[in-house]
């Protein structure tokens, strides 16, 4: 229902993919170890680690060096924990080959939205993501990722990890 | 396209920069110019010529800064209030007048102010950033509902804004007027006023639609523009980063000023108690604004004309609320379906 079996097929045939949306916060390590701990024994599994660095306008920043070091920043902050998280899952059996990493510097109204595009088209039959725990207020200004994914991915399931 | 657009806007100012650097006037043609605009009884003795504003507070009352070849003679500085509280004086932003054609302009300078903004209990990182207003300027050039103005960089490479003065009423003021019989100005006035509001989102969409936010959206930032009868923005310097969605605080912003708006002012909890009205027994925790809990969001436990399909708006900003506004197109297709009928 929605899902695109072609890239889905629970006969094995063709390899599941699972697309985990991580940043460097705590929740986001708690789905990494939920989907090692949950799919980590079984084969047919490809995961991608997506890491979004939402680049903000230019004009965010008195000038251009002050972009390029905090562009740098978050790079290496997302490189870091992406490496880590990259364990975890090999260390819970997912082949080394199976885990793809991919840090994107994208420019959207959010990260979901972004989210949400690397998975149109990689075509990843489910989504991961940790989910915050903020407060109806917080949401309301500063935006919900997992929220916002439950409500616009279309064709993936999406599981939210408290 | 916009980068390419920010990056021409810097070129263009750096380009100014280099001709500020080539303009000068002598002390006896600014003091005739000067005599010109307030009459030879007037002209001051003894002035400043700056070209790099750098220090603002260097800038004095009477002196004149000289921006891509043009020099303006600084007048007062403004001042910023609201909510009953003594209004603050914003020292780099100055009233001036252009020397060259005698129109009045607004001036801002480069404040680099890193705030704590506080929106009800919660804080976030806010700054005022020039090169945000500058790029915005540059994009509602002859757009009716925005303030409209230039940037330019001074000798020091300053990016100072000259912005139209603009005469006329704040929408707060306006509504506060209007609204002293509110089922009077529900009938009469609000179908207009919610057009207008109508309008005003559009605008704020059409930032947002080329990845730009307002950032300090509030009911005295729309100012009614008396030349022309235009709503306009003004004021949008700040700036935030909420990776989670960029634009939640301008809808939230939007939200309170049509809450504002409906109830023809904040709807307190205090009010309510003062007049010991018999609507508080009806009104619960839910029925609040989401982030300010003594304002009343379910506008129609008051005021019960208020049509379902307005309040079902308003609902989207208070404390019951399960679902909000993500973008402006949302907020603008449900005002769409309201009709206000007597």
């Amino acid at each position: 229902m929605g899902i695109d079996h072609t890239k889905c097929d629970i006969t094995g045939m063709v390899e599941r993919h699972i697309m985990i949306a991580v940043d460097s916060s705590d929740n986001a390590k708690r789905a990494v170890l939920f989907v090692g701990d949950f799919f980590g024994c079984y084969e047919g599994f490809q995961v991608t680690l997506l890491h979004i660095i939402l680049e903000p306008e230019a004009t965010f920043f008195s000038n251009e060096d002050e972009r390029q070091k905090w562009l740098a920043e978050k790079l290496s902050d997302a490189e870091k924990v992406m490496e880590q998280y990259r364990h975890i899952l090999v260390d819970a059996g997912f082949p080394e080959n199976k885990v793809n990493v991919r840090i994107d510097t994208m420019r959207a109204p959010s990260v979901a939205d972004c989210i949400i595009k690397e998975q149109e088209e990689m075509k990843c039959c489910t989504i991961v993501i940790g989910r915050r725990g903020i407060s109806k207020k917080e949401e309301f200004i500063f935006g919900s990722t997992s929220n916002r994914i439950i409500h616009e991915a279309k064709k993936c399931a999406v599981l939210v990890i408290e | 396209m916009f980068l390419q657009s920010i990056c021409d806007t810097t070129k263009d100012m750096e380009t100014q920069a280099a001709n500020n650097n080539e303009s000068s006037y002598s002390f006896t043609q600014l003091q005739g110019m000067i005599a010109s605009y307030l009459g030879t009884k007037n002209v001051p003795q003894r002035f400043k010529i700056i070209t790099d504003t750098s220090d603002f507070f260097r800038v004095d009352y009477n002196d004149v800064v000289i921006l891509a070849g043009v020099p303006y003679l600084m007048r007062n500085y403004t001042r910023e209030g609201r909510f009953g509280l003594d209004d603050e004086p914003k020292y780099w932003v100055r009233k001036a007048i252009d020397l060259k054609n005698q129109e009045a302009k607004i001036i801002k300078l480069v404040f680099h102010e890193e705030i704590d903004a506080r929106v009800g209990d919660m804080v976030f990182k806010c700054v005022r950033s020039p090169a945000k207003e500058a790029a915005i300027l540059e994009m509602v050039a002859g757009h009716r509902n925005f303030m409209q103005g230039i940037a330019i960089r001074d000798a020091a490479g300053n990016i100072v804004r000259i912005l139209d003065f603009i005469q006329g009423k704040r929408f707060d003021e306006l509504i506060h007027k209007l609204a002293l019989d509110h089922e009077e100005f529900f009938y009469e006035h609000l179908p207009d006023y919610l057009a207008i509001y109508i309008e005003m989102v559009k605008a704020i969409g059409f930032l947002h639609e080329q990845g730009q936010k307002h950032g300090d959206i509030r009911r005295d930032h729309i100012l009614l523009d008396r030349n022309t009868g235009d709503y306009r923005w003004i004021d949008f310097d700040y700036d935030y980063y909420h990776d989670a969605n960029m634009f939640g605080y301008d809808l939230f912003g939007l939200g309170n000023i049509l809450v504002f708006l409906v109830g023809g002012g904040d709807l307190t909890v205090q009010q309510l108690q003062a007049a010991d009205s018999p609507v508080l027994n009806k009104i619960s925790q839910e029925d609040m604004n989401i982030i300010f809990n003594n304002r009343v969001a379910n506008i129609q436990k008051i005021y019960p004309y208020v049509p379902d399909a307005l309040n079902y708006v308003l609902l989207h900003f208070s404390n019951g609320a399960n679902l909000y506004y993500d973008n402006t197109r949302q907020l603008i297709e449900d005002l769409a379906e309201v009709q206000i009928k007597a």
